[in-house]
């Protein structure tokens, strides 16, 4: 009952955006998808949320630099389960321009796997909207799984 | 009075400022740089674009046999700057409006562009060069067709051919006074 009720009305998943010491590029794409009415995330259902504690899927950007690693991974490691992990921009899959540099601790990957990538230096935010589309797939077979 | 109200219908007839992208084709500039293209028929292999690229994004793996190169760009390591594009003496890189890139994270290592460009050879020798596609050949090898398909060594042989005069037949009693002693 529950599982065809959970199929049939999928929940808003709140997003939660993570900075991983990114160049704040992609931090203010995201920010332009979310309150600009042009690019309104809210039409899908999503919502930004302050807490990592309230979040579904989680929005990182930044190649993971040495001084906020441990701190970003106490932050997701708070986000509940079963979350959604979006990297947007090129940064949290190879580092892009900050590849090979002594303050990045790479791959990101080692620590946390992304679900959804968004490639982009920064991605428009269109690509935001469509990376977010991509995660709500993910998230929905995820929730049925558990 | 109330200058609002004609704000408002002038707001409700221009209808939703929305960009309906992910329901609609989004707008997309003529000018925007999204994915590279690389044209195999245009490449020589020169390297300037890994040499210039920003994110170290692309590669160029010579194959097992020597006879090939394999040209790859990772799209999640490319920053879109066009640097490449840019400095591409035959515009074999250019920069496509193309930002549906997004992708699952299982795909990450298949988002690449590859080629595969052989290398050319000389027409004298054999020996290996870098390639000659047609279209640099009709743009730069129009004067001297033979020429321009040689290796350097064959080429600096063929024009010492063409600059120095034949042969004396008649050896000077210098060169002998040289060869005695």
């Amino acid at each position: 009952m529950l599982k065809t009720l959970a199929r049939f009305a999928p929940r808003s998943p709140w997003i939660y955006r993570l900075n991983a010491g990114s160049c704040n590029g992609c931090d203010v794409e995201m920010a332009t998808t979310a309150l600009i009415p042009r690019y309104d995330v809210e039409r899908l259902g999503c919502k930004y949320c302050g807490s990592p504690r309230h979040a579904d899927i989680v929005l990182i950007s930044g190649p993971l630099t040495l001084r906020v690693r441990d701190k970003v991974l106490r932050v997701f490691d708070e986000i509940p389960n079963p979350k959604v992990t979006v990297g947007v921009g090129v940064c949290p899959v190879s580092g892009g321009v900050f590849r090979d540099s002594y303050t990045v601790d790479q791959p990101q990957e080692s620590y946390i796997a992304l679900d959804v990538i968004v490639p982009g230096c920064p991605p428009r935010p269109q690509a935001i909207i469509e990376g977010v589309a991509k995660a709500l797939e993910v998230w929905k077979e995820r929730l049925e799984v558990a | 009075m109330l200058p609002f109200l004609k704000i408002m219908v002038k707001n409700l007839l221009a209808g939703p400022s929305t960009d309906p992208f992910p329901f609609a084709p989004a707008h997309t500039p003529k000018r925007f740089r999204g994915r590279a293209c690389h044209d195999k028929e245009k490449c020589i292999l020169c390297g300037i674009c890994r040499h210039v690229c920003a994110a170290g994004a692309i590669q160029l793996r010579v194959t097992e046999d020597g006879m090939a190169v394999h040209w790859v760009l990772w799209h999640n390591s490319c920053v879109f700057c066009g640097l490449c594009a840019h400095h591409c003496p035959t515009k074999a890189l250019t920069m496509s409006d193309d930002w549906h890139m997004t992708h699952r994270g299982e795909e990450r290592f298949d988002q690449r562009e590859v080629s595969f460009v052989p290398y050319g050879q000389c027409s004298q020798c054999g020996a290996r060069i870098h390639p000659r596609p047609e279209s640099v050949v009709q743009q730069l090898g129009s004067r001297y067709p033979e020429r321009f398909m040689m290796c350097p060594v064959c080429k600096r042989q063929e024009l010492a051919r063409r600059v120095t005069p034949a042969k004396p037949s008649i050896t000077t009693g210098e060169s002998d006074e040289r060869d005695s002693a």
